[in-house]
């Protein structure tokens, strides 16, 4: 049987395994909502937490940029969405979260493989991964030197090494991302994982948001 | 105990037959042709067969019987398979076919259990047989024995391999081994390659493969084993998944994750058949070149052309020629010609020009391997300029490819190359491909190196 983690839950995972992820925290009600997100700062993103919404965007269960006067009424907007467009849906709340720093999209994946255990993904993300396809693969585990390799192995490296005075993406931390994924691939019983997208800039990278879907 | 299979000293043909045009007749007949270990048909119809004299079950047999190669009706195979470990028969080869492949799980899981049992190896069932070259074993359905070489062919496919095979005899392409794996119900991909790992008279393994039964044993075995292996893997355009769940599960179909694998595992994925023994015979007689600097020499500018593309599209460097390589190719070629990699002589060919440009550039030390390519025309011979590479290449370590284009004229020129052990192809991009396979298995052995020196132990 396989069971699909909210996007907090597959952070908490992250987490666990020393990958960086976004400030972010659960509010149940919109009082709440304003406390968490008086704490990280806003604007702040605001997501609804349901185990039945994968594709919360779909379903009006995202609203990004939302300024600390707007936080309680964008709480009840998102449930009363989300209540229309799916009123079997179990809600856990919303999930209130800081908004993505600036810098490179990057996607990291998981993938159990029937033939070779896991495989590793490693690419451009957002729309790069949706058209180009600028991916590489390794099967895990893998060591620090051949996470360097696949994230050189794309097309698009020259990107992420900085062009036209860019400043060049924290290789080390996107190396140190893949090491521990492959790690928990070993650890966990993981079906498909995306960190889609990890945001890398100049000062390293944090998984802003992900996706698992596991093996119970 | 893959070597009873291999290298047996008797060898029992159940479901032998005077019939050659059966699978019983026609692989008798091709084990008598060449074997020189002690044969013994079985049927029990018959008294005497092609000579010999029959036995009405492998019990019967007098002496010791090592491998049996099993050729009768899958509902037969069972009780015959339980009477070779009877007899202490150590290796099996069952061509029937009507097992897995037909929807028949259960009756395979049966043999093999059967075969476990008495502690025998099996290949099969539904293979075509093997071939051991240096062993003179013919136990296949395959016509005749391929010439001797270093290249063992794992295939699984029956008939594709055959036609490979056959192919292969006629490229004069020399094979060691030729394993047709059939179901791989018990020996498999991973007790193959380590079998001809440790087979000295091995070179190189080429495989065809659909589909790997092991993949992590398979992988592990690969990545420790220095042999060159190259394989072609069909059933690239198959998507893996069409999983919505993560873009990951989407776009990581099975062939992305074979891919990766076997590049970990240093194993050669090439696209084509014409690759795999493209790659095969550079391996069976160049060394591996020191480094990815490559030469090309030719008489006509347009072949140069072509596999100095290749080279790039391959990431292969067109290295820049010391001043004294070039001094001294200027003195013999033509005022006009380029001396400058690619080096042109701009249609002049001789013995003394391809003699002495050809030893001026392998003494470049800037230079890891060339590419020698003669574009033949109504105006010169082919065989001059491929006697001065087969002369030069005794005396030099590293690896010469040659490339001898253009139809009639150019036969005889190839066959000095090939007297002369040198790789030909007839077209750059093949030359430049199998050149590439070197430098790539290279990099692997490199680097399997390096990471046993961080780690402090053996890789896989």
């Amino acid at each position: 049987m396989s069971s699909i983690l909210t996007e907090h839950e597959t952070k908490k995972l992250l987490a666990k395994y020393g990958i960086p992820v976004i400030k972010e925290s659960i509010a149940k009600s919109p009082d709440e909502a304003l406390a968490i997100a008086t704490q990280i700062g806003t604007p702040v993103a605001m997501k609804i937490s349901s185990p039945d919404i994968s594709h919360k965007s779909d379903v009006g269960g995202v609203e990004l940029n939302v300024n600390v006067g707007n936080v309680k009424t964008t709480y009840n907007k998102i449930i009363s969405q989300i209540k229309k467009a799916n009123p079997e849906a179990r809600i856990e709340g919303i999930l209130v979260q800081q908004m993505a720093p600036p810098g490179h999209e990057v996607i990291v994946g998981l993938k159990k493989d029937a033939q070779f255990g896991h495989a590793l993904m490693f690419g451009l993300g957002g729309i790069f991964v949706e058209v180009y396809k600028d991916v590489s693969f390794r099967v895990v585990p893998i060591v620090k030197k051949e996470a360097l390799e696949m994230i050189s192995d794309i097309r698009g490296y020259p990107i992420l090494k900085g062009i036209r005075g860019r400043k060049p993406a924290d290789i080390e931390a996107i190396a140190h991302v893949l090491v521990s994924v492959s790690e928990m691939a070993q650890k966990e019983n993981i079906i498909e994982l995306d960190i889609n997208p990890l945001i890398v800039n100049e000062c390293g990278a944090v998984a802003v948001d992900a996706r698992a879907m596991v093996e119970e | 105990m893959l070597s009873s299979i291999f290298e047996p000293s008797s060898i029992a043909v159940v479901g032998a037959s005077n019939n050659e045009t059966k699978w019983g007749g026609r692989i008798l007949k091709n084990i008598l042709s060449g074997f020189m270990g002690t044969v013994y048909p079985v049927n029990p119809k018959e008294k005497e067969i092609q000579g010999m004299d029959s036995y009405s079950s492998v019990l019967e047999i007098p002496g010791d019987v090592e491998m049996a190669i099993i050729a009768i009706p899958s509902q037969l195979v069972l009780p015959v398979v339980e009477e070779c470990g009877k007899k202490g028969v150590k290796g099996l080869v069952v061509v029937t076919a009507g097992f897995s492949e037909t929807g028949n799980a259960e009756l395979e899981q049966e043999l093999v259990s059967m075969v476990r049992k008495y502690g025998m190896r099996m290949i099969g069932p539904n293979t075509l047989g093997i071939v051991n070259e240096p062993f003179k074993l013919n136990a296949s359905v395959i016509g005749r024995l391929p010439g001797s070489g270093p290249i063992s062919f794992i295939t699984q496919s029956g008939t594709l391999g055959l036609a490979i095979a056959d192919w292969t005899i006629d490229m004069g392409l020399g094979l060691c081994k030729i394993i047709s794996t059939g179901n791989k119900a018990d020996t498999d991909d991973v007790d193959l390659i380590n079998y001809l790992d440790s087979d000295p008279t091995t070179g190189v393994i080429a495989m065809y493969i659909e589909g790997i039964k092991r993949g992590k044993s398979f992988i592990e075995a690969a990545r420790r084993i220095k042999k060159p292996i190259i394989a072609i893997k069909t059933g690239r355009s198959k998507r893996g998944s069409r999983a919505v769940f993560s873009h990951t599960g989407s776009i990581a179909g099975s062939d992305e994750v074979y891919s990766a694998a076997f590049r970990q595992a240093g194993i050669l994925r090439v696209d084509t058949i014409d690759e795999v023994f493209d790659a095969a015979l550079a391996f069976s007689c160049q060394p591996l070149p020191k480094g990815n600097n490559v030469a090309i020499l030719s008489n006509g500018g347009g072949a140069s052309i072509v596999a100095t593309d290749e080279c790039e599209r391959q990431g292969m460097n067109i290295v820049d020629l010391a001043q004294e390589t070039k001094d001294k190719i200027k003195a013999v070629i033509p005022g006009f010609a380029s001396s400058s990699n690619p080096v042109d002589t701009a249609g002049t060919v001789s013995f003394t020009i391809y003699n002495e440009v050809i030893k001026a550039l392998l003494r470049d030390p800037n230079v890891d391997a060339l590419i020698v390519i003669y574009v033949h025309t109504q105006m010169s011979n082919a065989m001059p300029p491929a006697e001065a590479v087969v002369e030069i290449k005794r005396k030099c370590p590293k690896p010469v490819i040659a490339c001898w284009m253009g139809g009639a004229g150019t036969e005889q020129g190839v066959d000095i190359l090939k007297s002369g052990c040198l790789p030909n192809y007839s077209v750059p991009e093949r030359a430049v491909k199998a050149l590439a396979a070197l430098i790539r298995h290279r990099e692997f052995l490199e680097k399997t190196k390096t990471d046993e020196a961080i780690t402090g132990k053996k890789v896989g």
